[in-house]
């Protein structure tokens, strides 16, 4: 009998995990992605619009024709800044921009 | 091991069997190496589905999958206004050939974008040209060297007249290196299936609905920025 009992007041609390585990499992879900951000690659570049702020801060840097510099790489350094190689009317130089779209460098390699 | 004359076998040597042994893993590797950068380049992109809440690649075969059963490109791949910060003047596209987004270009820090379809593996290329001209419902004329290698393409060496089976789809943007025709073409398609994908021989295409509206909205002048990384040629720079 005092087994059935037992049994019979664990039943509440299997009940109240089992909720408690959804409800966790369901808060912590991630929320999907807003629809402009449904996409991805596997090797993360830089955001067109990052790359060529870097190309205009190149032609201001250097002098060359914007329409001479062209993004021609990039890469992901961190979660908050991305690496762009640039071929500047011929030279290469490389710009480290932020995802704000601040320049923090440019370096002629 | 001995060898034994009267009953002519001859035991293989351990030595031969590790031999045999290395050369097996070897070639399993190889083939595994082989098969995870085919997997690796065909399944580049991913796409969120907002149904079971994962990433999925998005390869050929999933991609007429999805449109099959939606009648529709992926969410990601439809027109819509995003933020886009740049000095670039309002009415300049900027491709993205990696990410499969065509941008353009309004006031306001904003962009129009697309998505589009791109060169496969040996026909992308980047650099920085301009419209040259624009037709609706253009004719297609494949160039010499589609012919030489496409079989499919030498009945339209003469030109295949415009129509919903015509490549080029509803509108195409002809892309010009100064007076020069590059021969690359920002196009409809008769295979919206194909929009986020490494598909064309260089061609940037997009929906018929997308390329019509952007033919719209763009003027024979306008500059055209295509950014691609790995690009295996360059125009304008």
């Amino acid at each position: 009998m005092s087994a059935k009992r037992t049994a019979r007041r664990s039943i509440p609390a299997v009940v109240l995990g089992l909720v408690a585990g959804t409800m966790i499992a369901c808060v912590s879900a991630p929320a999907p992605p807003p629809p402009e951000q449904m996409s991805r690659t596997k090797v993360e570049t830089a955001p067109a619009d990052l790359q060529l702020l870097c190309a205009s801060a190149v032609a201001k840097a250097s002098g060359v024709d914007s329409a001479k510099i062209l993004p021609v790489s990039s890469s992901k350094l961190d979660s908050k800044t991305y690496q762009v190689e640039l071929d500047a009317g011929g030279k290469k130089t490389s710009c480290l921009v932020d995802t704000e779209g601040n320049v923090k460098s440019i370096v002629p390699v | 091991m001995t060898l034994s004359l009267a009953n002519r076998t001859v035991a293989p040597k351990s030595n031969d069997l590790r031999i045999a042994g290395s050369r097996m893993v070897l070639a399993a590797a190889l083939v595994m190496i082989v098969i995870g950068a085919t997997l690796a380049y065909a399944a580049q992109t991913q796409v969120f589905d907002p149904q079971t809440h994962k990433w999925v690649e998005y390869d050929k075969a999933k991609a007429r999958k999805y449109y099959a059963a939606h009648k529709e490109v992926p969410e990601a791949f439809r027109p819509q206004r995003v933020k886009f910060r740049t000095a670039e003047v309002p009415g300049t596209i900027i491709i993205d050939g990696n990410k499969h987004f065509l941008y353009l270009v309004q006031s306001g820090q904003q962009a129009m974008r697309y998505g589009i379809g791109v060169g496969r593996e040996g026909f992308g290329w980047a650099g920085i040209v301009r419209v040259g001209r624009m037709a609706e419902w253009p004719t297609w004329t494949p160039p010499v060297e589609m012919v030489a290698r496409d079989p499919n393409a030498v009945k339209y060496a003469a030109g295949m007249q415009g129509g919903p089976d015509n490549p080029l789809g509803a509108r195409a943007l002809y892309l010009y290196e100064g007076d020069q025709d590059t021969i690359y073409r920002i196009h409809g398609t008769p295979e919206p299936w194909t929009i986020g994908l490494d598909v064309s021989s260089g061609c940037i295409r997009m929906r018929n609905d997308d390329i019509t509206d952007l033919a719209s909205r763009v003027k024979v002048g306008a500059k055209v920025i295509v950014l691609m990384e790995g690009a295996a040629l360059y125009k304008g720079v």
